[in-house]
């Protein structure tokens, strides 16, 4: 029997290669989802890790770095946060 | 709704404009966590705590109850608060204040708290959960260094007996409050 494909469609998942926690810490959404102002998960909304290797979606954590309160300071452990470089 | 497959540079310029007012996407990330968090409240069911929103037309508005540690004074009490959300929470801390009358060295005589988590040392992390066991571990735990309340921060020191009959003396049972 000889089969001829006419058409195909391909299908992909991803998700975020960080698994230490499944949601953003400050807005308690999946990493795979978005920030509370992004529609569309991915590269329009990365995760940012830093070098104390707690993440965020970036977008949050910007936010969070221009409030005062934050002092420069990472959400989780308080050490100055400064992306990591890998 | 076939305008919306009209040009797609049309419908995109529509999205653009909804993002367009900051206030309105804080107030929509603002209700988004404060649902998320109720959502964990209701799931966990942590023994000691619980917080539910005041109405369903306001999520920044809740209510809370905290049952007093064992092994301290406010072993068998509990207390109501009340936790205002502002419009950019979690990135500023809630304001949390003890609606039942409290006598602790860090809460005022109108429930207001001082508690470093709820001031400078504030963490966009932190929720509801974790505010609500803070306020309890502080009921056995006072800071005495900086009081709010002298008098209880020198009676939990030196007269511990005098603490519990000053404490008692305010109580208010939660089911006497007025409903705020």
């Amino acid at each position: 029997m000889k089969v001829t494909i006419d058409k195909w469609i391909g299908v992909s998942t991803w998700h975020w290669n960080h698994a230490q926690d499944e949601v953003c810490g400050i807005c308690r959404v999946a990493f795979d989802g978005t920030c509370p102002t992004c529609k569309y998960p991915g590269d329009d909304c990365p995760l940012i890790i830093g070098e104390c290797k707690h993440a965020f979606h970036m977008h949050c954590l910007l936010k969070w770095l221009t409030t005062e309160s934050s002092k420069g300071l990472c959400p989780m452990c308080r050490r100055r946060f400064k992306t990591a470089t890998e | 709704m076939e305008s919306q497959n009209a040009h797609p540079a049309a419908g995109y310029s529509s999205l653009k404009m909804q993002d367009a007012p900051a206030s309105a996407v804080d107030g929509h990330s603002v209700t988004k966590r404060l649902q998320s968090e109720l959502m964990q409240l209701m799931m966990s069911n942590v023994p000691g705590i619980s917080a539910f929103p005041v109405s369903d037309s306001n999520l920044c508005q809740w209510t809370g109850t905290i049952a007093g540690p064992e092994g301290t004074p406010y072993e068998g009490l509990t207390y109501k608060i009340s936790m205002t959300f502002p419009a950019n929470y979690p990135y500023r801390a809630p304001v949390i204040r003890f609606v039942s009358p409290m006598w602790h060295p860090n809460v005022d005589m109108s429930g207001n708290i001082c508690l470093d988590i709820l001031k400078e040392k504030w963490s966009a992390i932190y929720n509801v959960q974790t505010i609500l066991l803070s306020l309890q571990s502080l009921l056995g735990e006072p800071n005495n260094a900086s009081p709010l309340n002298a008098q209880a921060a020198d009676q939990w020191d030196n007269n511990k007996a005098e603490y519990k009959k000053s404490l008692m003396a305010h109580y208010k049972d939660i089911e006497e409050l007025a409903d705020e």
